[in-house]
């Protein structure tokens, strides 16, 4: 009888549970249906750039009358791309020469020309049902950055201009640099520059900052859309020459949902995304961690999409 | 392409002010965690009782229903989620295939032992009063491995309350969700904040589980566990 008693308390405290969670599980899914032009899913990366880059997306989407569902913080590009394929999601924020590397299994012909790349990466997209849309100049890449101060002494702009002064300036990247073609050997043979002495530090990381801060670097690695240059007072150098692989923003779309007008949309934002916006957004995400829909929308004002 | 952010700024472990203002952020991930853990654990006791007791009736099946699950225990969760996106979505269904995936090792596990330890002569006494199998089975076997049964869901449940951050992957993961976000902008608060509360969540659960063992299995007070 105990145990009767016993067993039917915890069969109800069961049933309880299986009852609130699949009440959750249907609240949780898909958007409700809207008279707009459709549903659109967004998804994004798990970096907070990635989370800016599918908000605006989103965001100017839902502008002009879709309705937009997220799906943000997703893993890597080996979870993601497969749901894109099955038509999980719509749309991601990729990059150029990553996407193409990624979807050509490593082939290595991402250049740092931006049209080739995506001309490359469409070729490998279209037997899949993909598309890459029209890339942003806004860049994600590998970039050399001198101090405000190194900028001004010695008029640069561009790494062309470091050619002539090479031999008194010091490189800072990580150990791997004297090796790979992105790095110490592709700046002597794509811009002829002979540096005084490198420093073996870290790929875009404290060491760099720190060595930066003491004076015992003048150039270094960094990534060119990192949110903290301009409050370190770091200056990134022009790739004149494209040294670096094309890793601009594109997004990455399923054919069947790249309308002409979801097109136009999503261009648009790209012809008006700069790298300086990146860095922007990404050091008020990063750095004094405001919401990434925030700055999203506060972007889109700046643009006059909601006057 | 990935973006590193290390500056000299020290960040307080919690920023309480960026607390405040996003409350809602750690209550949503609360309850998908619960949730998500919840259905684990709930869908791993649906197939692990039919599993089990076939393993115990049969023990033919017992080990190759332990490799198989002890199998599916060691595939890496991402490897996991790309096989299964494609046909399960990004989302809850995959996510649970996976988590349910890894309590059933320990259920069924814990259900065989419970099962076999039920004394031989209680078996028999059973025989002797008349019972058949079945009856057997439900109303002598099963309530005498209650306490087993039970020692396992509290390891499932408190094992997948840590688990349920790995679905951060596919963009749930709960509390997971939070302590990737501190990981990625190297911020304290989300990251201490999220791990406090899913210790706390694992505690609780597992005080509540005892809790409710005691009212279900009264005369196993005190050895449980």
């Amino acid at each position: 009888m105990n145990f009767r008693l016993g067993s039917g308390r915890t069969l109800a405290a069961i049933a309880a549970i299986v009852f609130a969670v699949t009440a959750c599980g249907s609240t949780g899914g898909g958007g409700t249906a809207s008279p707009g032009k459709g549903t659109l899913t967004v998804a994004g990366f798990n970096f907070p750039e990635s989370s800016i880059l599918a908000e605006i997306y989103g965001k100017s989407l839902e502008h002009d009358g879709y309705t937009i569902t997220y799906k943000l913080l997703l893993g890597t590009r080996e979870v993601v791309a497969p749901a894109l394929e099955s038509g999980q999601i719509d749309v991601y924020p990729g990059y150029a020469a990553t996407d193409l590397e990624f979807y050509n299994k490593g082939a290595g012909e991402a250049s740092g020309d931006v049209t080739a790349t995506t001309a490359k990466l469409n070729s490998h997209l279209s037997a899949l049902g993909l598309v890459a849309l029209t890339p942003s100049a806004a860049v994600d890449q590998n970039a050399f950055a001198v101090t405000k101060a190194t900028q001004t002494k010695s008029n640069l702009t561009k790494l062309s201009d470091l050619a002539p002064i090479g031999s008194q300036l010091t490189l800072g990247a990580g150990p791997e640099c004297p090796t790979r073609p992105y790095c110490q050997p592709g700046l002597q043979k794509t811009y002829g520059i002979t540096f005084k002495a490198f420093k073996p530090l870290d790929t875009d990381g404290p060491l760099t900052r720190a060595a930066f801060k003491n004076g015992s670097i003048d150039v270094g690695l960094v990534f060119s859309s990192d949110g903290d240059l301009n409050s370190l007072g770091l200056v990134v150098l022009q790739d004149d020459k494209h040294l670096e692989n094309a890793d601009n923003v594109v997004p990455i779309m399923r054919q069947a949902a790249a309308s002409d007008e979801v097109k136009r949309v999503l261009n648009a934002i790209d012809a008006k995304l700069t790298t300086a916006d990146l860095v922007t957004m990404n050091s008020q995400v990063s750095i004094q961690h405001q919401d990434a829909d925030a700055v999203a929308t506060a972007w889109l004002q700046q643009h006059n999409y909601y006057s | 392409m990935a973006s590193g952010c290390f500056l000299d700024y020290v960040d307080p472990w919690v920023n309480w002010t960026w607390l405040s203002t996003h409350v809602p952020l750690f209550w949503d991930a609360l309850q998908q965690h619960i949730a998500l853990t919840a259905f684990a654990v709930i869908g791993g006791l649906v197939l692990s009782l039919p599993l089990g007791v076939a393993a115990h009736q049969w023990p033919s099946l017992r080990n190759p229903v332990l490799a198989v699950f002890g199998v599916i225990y060691t595939i890496p969760s991402l490897a996991l989620f790309a096989l299964l996106v494609p046909y399960t979505g990004l989302g809850v269904v995959t996510a649970e295939a996976g988590l349910i995936g890894y309590t059933v090792l320990i259920l069924v596990r814990n259900l065989l032992v419970g099962l076999e330890s039920v004394p031989q002569d209680v078996i028999d006494a059973a025989d002797g009063m008349g019972y058949r199998p079945f009856a057997r089975l439900v109303r002598v076997e099963l309530p005498l491995a209650l306490p087993a049964i039970f020692a396992g869901v509290r390891i499932a449940t408190v094992t997948t309350i840590g688990l349920v951050t790995i679905t951060a992957l596919i963009g749930l993961g709960g509390l997971g969700q939070l302590i990737y976000k501190g990981l990625i902008e190297n911020f304290h608060t989300p990251l201490v904040v999220a791990t406090v509360l899913s210790i706390a969540l694992a505690l609780v659960v597992d005080l509540a589980l005892i809790g409710v063992e005691r009212l279900a299995v009264p005369w196993s007070r005190g050895t449980a566990g």
